[in-house]
């Protein structure tokens, strides 16, 4: 059903979103104890996009390229969204250039992207 | 089992104090006193501690002994083993065991983890954390202080906490919370309740307040006009939860947010 694979891409969308912006607003935090702590929340985030991506048909092979585009358009901008909100507010340190490889490298993980 | 304790003076009759947890010997049962000798002493040293934990299950205290056993067979340097989370709460409703475990060395947690799972069928969550790491959480991590603020440990805890805010820090930690907007659905009932209790240990730890598992109960009562136990069975009207959870939120992330920039000035 399209309405529903639809409703899991956005789903998906919104927790591995959240999944990058943790990790790179972890890189923004200049004490080394902070880290390497235990990265359970992110593994928590990243869980719940896995749960959704074993949903998103084809589940195997990388999504069709119109997918892809949409995908990381929308996760892009939810990301930038969040940091930009904070580097407005004085921020300091956000590197917002790691942004896109970051995406890349989830996409890849999840197999959303060859 | 075995409780080791001591004779001491009472005013009509003399008297053995026992921990009121413990892993058997019920109230009315009969057992028998016996001397103890030197080396049986020393086991006396191996009590756990529990710090505002009222009561415990038998069964739960045998677990935990279990726990303390293997991870103190197969880690020679260590400095202490931290039983917290809900598997402390009344009841059968946890889903894993969390574990703190203080050492400075590297340790093969999966290993440690599978043991523990093959012997009691739980499965542990083991935090592996140096001192440093433990003692700088402490101070600038309100889950870190809620983890404390109840649970049971192998040895004394010492630990003289000076809260210290790092916005940076309490910003990535709301963050976690921001997840249950948009999985309100999926989330189980005791999700929602770990992400809601991380935004208000967040809520108690700006305002400098204590932070203990009673009270960010007595604050999510307070604030949601719910019971806990409605939180944990998912018994939640989703419109007005989220609304109120919203609201929250936004005013936590809006006060980091200021202090981040006045941090950064």
């Amino acid at each position: 059903m399209p309405q529903n694979r639809d409703k899991l891409i956005k789903l998906f969308i919104g927790n591995i979103s959240n999944t990058i912006i943790h990790e790179i607003l972890e890189k923004a935090i200049d004490i080394e104890e902070i880290r390497s702590k235990d990265h359970k929340e992110i593994k928590t985030s990243l869980d719940i996009a896995k749960y959704y991506r074993d949903k998103i048909n084809p589940i195997d092979n990388p999504l069709p390229d119109k997918n892809i585009s949409e995908i990381k358009k929308r996760i892009i901008n939810n990301i930038k969204n969040e940091l930009r909100l904070r580097i407005s507010k004085g921020y300091k340190n956000i590197n917002i250039n790691i942004i896109e490889e970051t995406v890349d490298k989830f996409l890849k993980e999840l197999k959303i992207i060859g | 089992m075995e409780i080791i304790g001591k004779v001491s003076k009472g005013s009509k009759m003399d008297q053995i104090y026992i921990p009121k947890n413990r892993g058997g010997f019920p109230i009315g049962d009969y057992v028998i006193i016996t001397a103890l000798s030197k080396e049986l002493e020393a086991q006396d040293k191996k009590k756990p501690y529990f710090y505002n934990v009222k009561f415990i299950e038998p069964l739960k205290l045998r677990i935990i002994e279990e726990i303390f056993r293997i991870l103190d067979k197969n880690v020679k340097n260590y400095e202490n083993i931290i039983i917290t989370g809900s598997f402390l709460e009344k009841g059968f409703y946890f889903n894993d065991i969390d574990i703190l475990f203080i050492s400075d060395e590297k340790s093969k947690i999966e290993k440690f983890e599978q043991m523990i799972e093959n012997q009691t069928g739980i499965k542990p969550h083991i935090i592996l954390v140096n001192n440093k790491s433990l003692i700088q959480g402490l101070s600038t991590d309100p889950l870190y202080q809620s983890m404390l603020s109840r649970c049971v440990s192998k040895k004394r805890l010492i630990y003289k906490v000076n809260s210290k805010i790092n916005y940076k820090l309490l910003d990535l930690q709301l963050l976690k919370s921001k997840i249950i907007f948009e999985n309100f659905d999926i989330l189980s009932g005791s999700e929602k309740y770990y992400y809601l209790q991380n935004m208000i240990a967040i809520l108690l730890f700006l305002k400098s307040q204590k932070i203990t598992k009673d009270e960010i109960n007595k604050n999510i009562e307070q604030l949601f006009g719910l019971s806990v136990d409605k939180i944990k069975f998912n018994l939640l009207d989703k419109k007005v939860f989220l609304k109120k959870y919203r609201e929250i939120y936004n005013k936590i992330f809006n006060k980091i947010i200021r202090n981040i920039k006045n941090a950064t000035k």
